[in-house]
């Protein structure tokens, strides 16, 4: 048999092999031990050395040529079992998902979470303080005198020890103004207690305060970070508005309300750090000026999810926490 | 504090509704509570007005006050009240003297009055439309001065007096009892009246039983004092006696009102119970009054703090308008406090005023700009997190990859070509995150690994019609091998398409609404077993088994799973509302049914909703079963179904009749037979 029928013989066999099976014989009946291409091989020997590297080089040529053929041949036939196959493996998708029941952050702790995102996109940073106060931190600081009619504002709980708990988020400021020098910028959530309990008011609640201390801080920039702040938090733009109010650590002071259904709602207070406290935290009132807000995460939180009940947020039933 | 409208106009002549005054004066700082209108029998058309007054303006405790207030942001003139000056017929017999708290005292004997006679109808009207109890003509009228004016002001009962008047502070447990018949035991920082024989009165907080006027009473003293608010601050709430006097002293009344007061309140006496009129005794510790407050504020730096650009002619206006003597002198302005503002002592009151004046929402607003450059918390970063916490590790792999791995996928050829690539195997721009993920894998399994979940997050490049490039940032994933690793308690189990969706189900859930899956996705992947994600009617990515076609020319073998999600496809959308949710108890039922094997469950699911009613709360597929008992070509689904009702206890029967719905329309629609 000469090359260019064994090549013609080979390639068809390769091509037209219908099987992986089929096509490992056909491959061994070539290029096997006892293949074609070995038996052509050993013929070779009785040619003049001329002809024989001539044919040599022709059975090489050749050998790597089938190669190639079958190489191709076997990865089509590889595919075509595979479609044959895929045919019959079809599986439900829409049969639910293997996984572990995700928990839930508690929605206050959301409301935190995407209140800080927010600020510390500004650069703010979160800073935390004590719990358990004092008379100093918790009013004295805040320029409010002892017997201050400003005081009632607060109901306070006082512990054994002298301390009280704080009955709100503010004196984080003082703290971080006593540890840090200006500029600064920080947001304090956190727990806060006030002695009152009704339908709108728990004994504990979440505050967040916020304090821009800063060369050139303006009210103009306390009405643009609470516009800013809010439309982000609601996700679309609120109407807002300032109205003055009294505080006794800003002036001026203002109560911001936004435009809900068909009125006005509260919503946060804020103001100019008033200069008494810049001067007893040490701050230089000529080089720095300052705004403070402060907020309650759970009226936030009803607002934002339609929550209606606020002691729901600390009754913690399952069916309420699940929802978020 | 609440007032009716009429008798503000007496004081400020406004032309406003309700409406309108009640939104300045809330949008002034005196916030207007609530606001009702009503029918006055004596002044026709009226409201009464509910004031919360705030701490620092206790000038406004008053008529007088919150007309002032309305008379400078209405531009109008303040109608004081004429003070009529009442000429004396009788001598006092009684003399007065203060102390160093309580500087100042005016008062004036009246003899003979007639307590038979009614509270004028006028007075009576208004006493109870600002929430006071009517008692007797005088004391109703030394009310009605007090809320007219904001000084407080009581009558003693003359002939139950012993000798001089006399303003001190109280003996260590000194006895007292009030007027409300409670006696107390005063300490030595308490301010009293006091006669010869002890203390007749707790100063601007509330008088002494013995001493009260009475039904007898004849001859009475009036007192019109001015006590300092230290003096007074922390006592009322020491003994538990919040009263209309402690709130306005311990706020600050106004040091100069004291004759105003007690003239307007004998004219009122005068008219009603009558009587002869002593003289107005007045004395007066100048030393120990509080002093004119005299501040400055630089025109600059206020604007500085309010971020504004105030005129020093529209400072010194509004100043003016407040009632203060404003001299400027370059950009600075000095001015003296009028005596009834207490809470204006520093440059930073003034401010405010100027804020309130010319109006918090009129004043410029300007974003804060951030410290450093904004920095983003992106949605990735949530994704990323919640895949690590699942246990697939994240993997950064070239943006520009082999050409080959370009072409994996069938006829995707119009690659972004890199002209200069580093090397000719990274000379494409990935239109997929697929091939990164697959190499990763590859490379992995050479070292052993046969367990892997790994995702990248990043963008990918197609070009478009426009021949630009759009950037689409995706996330994409790789899962294989087993559920975990050898455990003593629980047995590893191969990963398959089920894992996979139950962790994009939970990632996608987390972010927004849920997700579907709908059979078949590109031809990457696995044509039975594969599914495209959609949210909505929109597709947000897809996933499954890769192709065996794929696997084959990347010599890979077995089931590799993949993933990909557009990311801003997953904007966050979870605009959470509460539901409320019921107290009755929950009732279930499990339906088994005989099905064709190529029934989907969304499509069971849906059918059984159908029918289940409004009360279905949970329907869960809990078993998939073929094999003995069940024909070839045929499936066995279970379903646990969950209902709940708002308004009552679900018994039997109902639930019965919505599971016969559900077998009927089963039966009709999918042939399904229910299993006993």
């Amino acid at each position: 048999m000469d090359i260019t029928s064994i090549r013609k013989k080979a390639i068809d066999a390769v091509a037209s092999s219908p099987d992986l099976q089929d096509l490992e014989s056909v491959y061994k009946s070539f290029l096997g031990k006892n293949g074609e291409l070995n038996k052509l091989l050993k013929t070779l020997g009785s040619l003049p050395s001329e002809e024989r590297r001539e044919a040599g080089q022709s059975l090489n040529v050749l050998k790597k040529e089938i190669e190639v053929v079958y190489s191709k041949r076997q990865h089509d036939l590889i595919d075509l079992d595979a479609e044959r196959k895929l045919k019959n493996e079809k599986i439900d998708v829409t049969l639910p998902g293997i996984s572990r029941e995700q928990g839930t952050f508690h929605p206050i702790t959301q409301t935190i979470n995407s209140i800080s995102d927010f600020f510390e996109s500004l650069g703010f940073e979160v800073a935390s303080g004590p719990e358990v106060e004092t008379d100093y931190y918790n009013f004295e600081a805040l320029n409010v005198p002892a017997d201050h009619p400003a005081k009632d504002m607060h109901d306070t709980f006082y512990l054994g020890n002298g301390g009280l708990l704080r009955t709100h988020t503010s004196p984080v400021q003082i703290r971080t103004m006593e540890q840090k020098d200006p500029p600064l910028r920080i947001i304090c959530p956190g727990r806060v207690y006030r002695k009152d309990s009704d339908l709108t008011h728990t004994p504990m609640f979440h505050q967040i305060e916020g304090l821009v201390l800063e060369e050139g801080a303006s009210f103009a920039q306390l009405k643009g970070l609470l516009n800013d702040f809010l439309t982000d938090f609601f996700g679309q733009e609120m109407e807002l508005r300032f109205r003055p109010s009294y505080f006794p650590f800003t002036e001026p002071s203002a109560e911001v309300d936004i435009r809900w259904k068909k009125g006005w709602l509260e919503i946060l207070g804020c103001g100019m750090v008033h200069p008494n406290v810049l001067e007893m935290a040490g701050i230089d009132t000529k080089k720095y000026s300052g705004f403070a807000f402060g907020l309650g995460a759970e009226r936030m939180a009803m607002l934002k999810h339609d929550i209606p009940d606020l002691r729901a947020f600390f009754e913690n039933d399952h069916r309420f926490l699940k929802q978020f | 504090m609440k007032f009716s409208k009429n008798w503000l106009k007496e004081f400020v002549d406004i032309d406003l509704s309700t409406e309108e005054l009640c939104d300045q004066l809330t949008m002034a700082g005196l916030e207007v509570d609530g606001y009702e209108s009503f029918q006055s029998k004596l002044t026709g058309k009226d409201a009464i007005i509910d004031l919360d007054i705030t701490p620092n303006r206790g000038d406004c405790f008053s008529l007088l006050g919150v007309a002032r207030e309305v008379a400078i942001l209405n531009n109008l003139k303040l109608k004081l009240p004429k003070s009529l000056t009442i000429s004396s017929t009788v001598d006092s017999p009684t003399n007065i003297s203060v102390c160093a708290m309580g500087p100042k005292y005016v008062g004036r004997f009246i003899e003979n009055i007639d307590l038979s006679v009614q509270t004028p109808d006028l007075i009576a009207e208004r006493l109870k439309t600002s929430d006071h109890r009517l008692i007797d003509p005088v004391v109703d009228i030394t009310n009605y001065i007090l809320l007219e004016l904001g000084q407080p002001l009581h009558a003693f009962d003359h002939d139950k007096l012993v000798g001089d008047i006399k303003v001190r502070y109280a003996k260590e447990a000194e006895e007292l009892t009030l007027l409300d018949e409670t006696k107390i035991a005063l300490n030595k920082d308490c301010l009293v009246i006091a006669d010869k024989k002890g203390s007749i009165a707790f100063a601007g907080i509330m008088g002494g039983l013995d001493s009260s006027v009475t039904d007898s009473t004849k001859s009475i003293y009036i007192e019109s004092a001015y006590f300092k608010p230290e003096a007074i601050r922390g006592k009322a709430r020491r003994f538990g006696l919040q009263t209309d006097a402690s709130m306005r002293f311990e706020r600050g009344v106004d040091f100069n009102i004291q004759e105003l007061a007690i003239e307007r309140a004998s004219e009122l006496l005068n008219k009603s119970v009558g009587g002869r009129f002593g003289p107005l005794q007045v004395v007066a510790e100048k030393k120990n009054l509080p002093k004119q407050n005299k501040v400055s504020l630089n025109i600059s730096s206020a604007n500085r703090i309010l971020g504004a650009n105030l005129s020093k002619t529209k400072v010194k206006s509004y100043l003016t308008g407040l009632g203060l003597s404003p001299q400027v002198k370059k950009e600075t302005v000095n001015t003296l406090i009028p005596s009834w503002r207490y809470d204006l002592s520093i440059e930073a009151d003034l401010i405010e005023e100027l804020a309130r004046l010319e109006g918090y929402n009129k004043l410029p607003t300007e974003s804060l700009q951030p410290l450093t450059k904004k920095k983003e918390i992106t949605i990735s970063r949530k994704v990323s997190s919640f895949l690590v916490s699942q246990g697939y590790n994240e993997v950064i792999t070239y943006s520009f990859i082999d050409e080959q791995d370009a072409n994996l996928e069938n006829g995707k050829k119009d690659h972004l070509i890199v002209s200069n690539p580093i090397s000719q195997n990274m000379s494409v721009m990935r239109s997929s995150l697929w091939p990164g993920l697959i190499n990763t894998y590859a490379s992995n399994l050479n070292n052993g690994e046969e367990n892997q979940k790994l995702f990248e997050i990043g963008s990918i490049f197609k070009k478009n019609k426009a021949g630009l490039v759009n950037e689409i940032l995706q996330v994409s994933g790789l899962v294989s091998g087993k559920d975990m690793d050898l455990h003593w308690k629980n047995k590893p189990s191969p990963l398959n398409f089920y894992h996979l969706k139950g962790d994009l189900e939970s990632l996608i859930n987390n972010l927004t609404k849920e997700a579907t899956f709908e059979s078949r996705a590109s031809s990457f992947l696995h044509p039975g077993k594969s599914a495209r994600i959609k949210l909505g009617s929109k597709a947000i990515g897809e996933m499954g088994v890769i192709h065996p076609g794929v696997m084959n020319k990347k010599d890979l073998k077995g089931e590799v799973l993949l993933f990909t999600l557009d990311l801003d496809k997953l904007i966050q959308d979870k605009n959470i509302k509460y539901k409320n949710f019921s107290r009755y108890p929950v009732s279930q039922r499990d339906l088994a049914f005989i099905v064709n094997d190529s029934e989907l469950n969304s499509k069971i699911i849906k059918l059984i909703k159908d029918k289940a009613g409004k009360e279905l709360v949970k329907i869960n597929t809990f078993d998939v079963y073929q094999g003995d008992n069940v024909p070839k070509g045929k499936k066995s689904v279970a379903f646990n179904l969950k209902w709940q009702s708002f308004n009552k206890t679900l018994i039997d029967e109902d639930i019965d009749r919505l599971v016969e719905k559900i077998v009927n329309s089963l039966s009709k629609e999918i042939k399904a037979e229910l299993r006993s």
